[in-house]
């Protein structure tokens, strides 16, 4: 390594000023783990006065800052690297950033859906696309809502209630209400978890309905609130470096809920429909007005491919990106900027009814330009799927096929043959595209300072 | 009929639906071991039984707790429809519609060889190779 011989060589001059810390080896099974980290146990020559045999925290030159991997992978070492020579002879010794405290600066996602929306799916699909399974934290209460990956950890804003199911009875409010939620300590913790500080924070428990002693959460590098308030508050808002509202409309809504509760015995047709209007003014008034702040709002209709639809089964789902955003380039179709209608299913590829119809177009979205990214049909066969990929642009993928792989490793999932599965999928990219834009961004700023 | 009824037992509780369905004796071939009779395709009744069990159930209290949620809440509603005691009683029954939901998905992928691995990785059974 390019890096170990400009150590090597000036090792005459490394008399007194090299330090350096730990890192850990314990997980090897990390992507790209062959390529980049080669941070590995090393033994600390004690007499320095001996050429160095092999380096000790491998420094990367500014070349490998491009790389798309980022830095530090694994969050559970903490990479402090303090290389510093006394030396300056040698002109040839190692240049390039070395990232301090990889934990600083979380980048933070906001996710907004009414409960019975698909988040879950969501999430999963996301933490899938960092790598690794999310799963509650090891030995905490079992009714955590928290997901813990080692990438990514996802806090359930429910988690913020003030009122508990009783107090919210009593006062006659929904969850929905801002009055049932605390914003100050939200606003407190997701900054603490920012700024790359641990937190307390307590759990709603679902089942019981009631407040539970708090966990601790500590600060990862992707941190995910989803519920249903996280771009409610201004404060809050201006802490998201991304936002997604899953918008989904009034007769999907009432489908999906009836898949899901028609299981239960309680359950009728009347209380579905029921509790949905129930919900719904405080749902409009609250919730609903989050879609403005988002950077990105998935939609999802029912299908205008088949007359009469009672079903629901087919969607058309409109995936509405914001002009502008910083790190996010949206997906396009054959032409940035244009109106396509595209129907793929023709002579190179034959779909079975109702077929798949896409449309890409600039719009407006509560006065923003929006590019909006529209599939209606759904998918029944791997070949449609990779044929539709290899037609999108800017999908942030890093190899083709890439978006089809995700989606068949989760073929399981619910909307995995449609437009939610593939437009979730994209949308996990384009965050992890971010992502990996803000770290090569923040560490090329020390690389700028380093260089003497 | 006694199918009809091990039907609505089966749906009941897990734990419930496993005596009900042990207490179906086979139709036919005596001679075989319980363990295999148990498993055996023996004739549609037999067969219609197996669907219905493969079917989720929710576990634990949870089922209970949304029937109870639901007659409360439309007690709640008869007076007034549009106050806040009904929509919050509403809002109870879809916060636990949605607890159901999820210990049923956390029910259907439950695997007893992940679940030990997590606490004990370095047994045999549960150690990995990378290369």
């Amino acid at each position: 390594m390019e890096t170990i011989e400009n150590i090597e060589s000036s090792a005459p001059c490394l008399n007194s000023t090299l330090h350096f810390c730990i890192s850990d080896t314990r997980d090897k099974r990390r992507r790209g783990e062959q390529k980049q980290n080669q941070i590995s146990s090393f033994s600390l020559s004690s007499s320095i006065n001996k050429p160095l045999k092999m380096a000790v925290c491998t420094a990367y030159t500014s070349p490998s800052l491009h790389s798309p991997y980022p830095i530090s992978n694994s969050s559970k070492s903490h990479h402090h690297f303090i290389l510093s020579t006394s030396c300056r002879s040698n002109r040839r010794r190692v240049r390039g950033e070395i990232s301090c405290s990889s934990e600083t600066n979380t980048v933070v996602i906001g996710l907004a859906a009414d409960s019975g929306c698909g988040k879950s799916t969501f999430m999963r699909r996301l933490t899938s696309v960092f790598g690794g399974a999310a799963e509650p934290p090891k030995g905490g209460n079992p009714d955590s809502n928290t997901l813990i990956s080692d990438t990514t950890t996802v806090i359930c804003l429910d988690d913020y209630h003030s009122l508990d199911r009783t107090g919210r009875k009593e006062k006659g409010v929904t969850a929905l209400d801002p009055r049932a939620n605390d914003f100050d300590l939200m606003y407190q913790q997701v900054k603490a978890l920012k700024e790359g500080k641990a937190v307390e924070k307590p759990i709603y428990n679902h089942v019981s309905g009631l407040l539970d002693p708090p966990e601790l959460i500590k600060p990862p590098k992707i941190l995910v609130i989803e519920g249903l308030h996280p771009m409610y508050d201004a404060r809050v808002r201006d802490l998201l470096d991304f936002s997604i509202y899953l918008d989904i409309s009034n007769e999907v809504k009432f489908a999906w809920k009836i898949q899901r509760d028609m299981a239960e015995r309680g359950h009728s047709l009347e209380s579905i429909k029921a509790s949905i209007e129930a919900r719904k003014p405080d749902f409009d008034a609250y919730i609903d007005t989050q879609k403005q702040y988002a950077d990105c709002v998935i939609e999802v209709l029912p299908t205008q491919l088949i007359p009469d639809d009672n079903e629901g089964k087919v969607l058309r789902v409109k995936l509405v990106m914001k002009e502008g955003v910083k790190y996010f380039s949206p997906v396009y179709l054959f032409d940035e900027g244009s109106t396509i209608s595209w129907i793929p299913c023709g002579r190179k590829l034959t779909c079975s009814y109702p077929g798949i119809n896409f449309f890409y177009g600039p719009d407006s979205y509560f006065d923003h330009e929006v590019s909006v990214l529209e599939m209606d049909g759904q998918f029944d066969r791997l070949d449609e799927l990779i044929y539709v990929e290899s037609h999108l642009s800017s999908l942030s993928t890093k190899f083709y096929g890439e978006v089809t792989q995700q989606m068949l490793k989760h073929s399981d999932f619910p909307g995995s043959n449609n437009g939610t599965g593939l437009f979730q999928t994209i949308v996990g990219l384009k965050i992890r595209d971010l992502f990996e834009q803000i770290i090569t961004e923040k560490s090329a700023t020390p690389a700028e300072v380093s260089k003497v | 009929m006694a199918t009809t009824l091990s039907v609505t037992s089966l749906s009941a509780t897990s734990t419930g639906a496993l005596k009900a369905w042990r207490s179906v004796k086979p139709i036919a071939r005596p001679q075989r071991s319980p363990l295999f009779a148990s498993r055996c395709v023996l004739g549609k009744k037999a067969a219609r039984l197996r669907v219905v069990r493969s079917a989720p159930s929710t576990p634990g209290g949870i089922s209970e707790k949304v029937s109870e949620s639901i007659k409360k809440a439309e007690e709640a509603c008869e007076g007034d429809e549009t106050s806040g005691e009904c929509a919050a009683a509403w809002d109870e029954v879809e916060e636990l519609s949605a607890a159901a939901s999820h210990a049923r998905d956390r029910a259907k992928e439950y695997d007893p060889l992940e679940n030990y691995c997590k606490d004990n990785p370095e047994t045999n059974e549960c150690r990995t190779f990378d290369n």
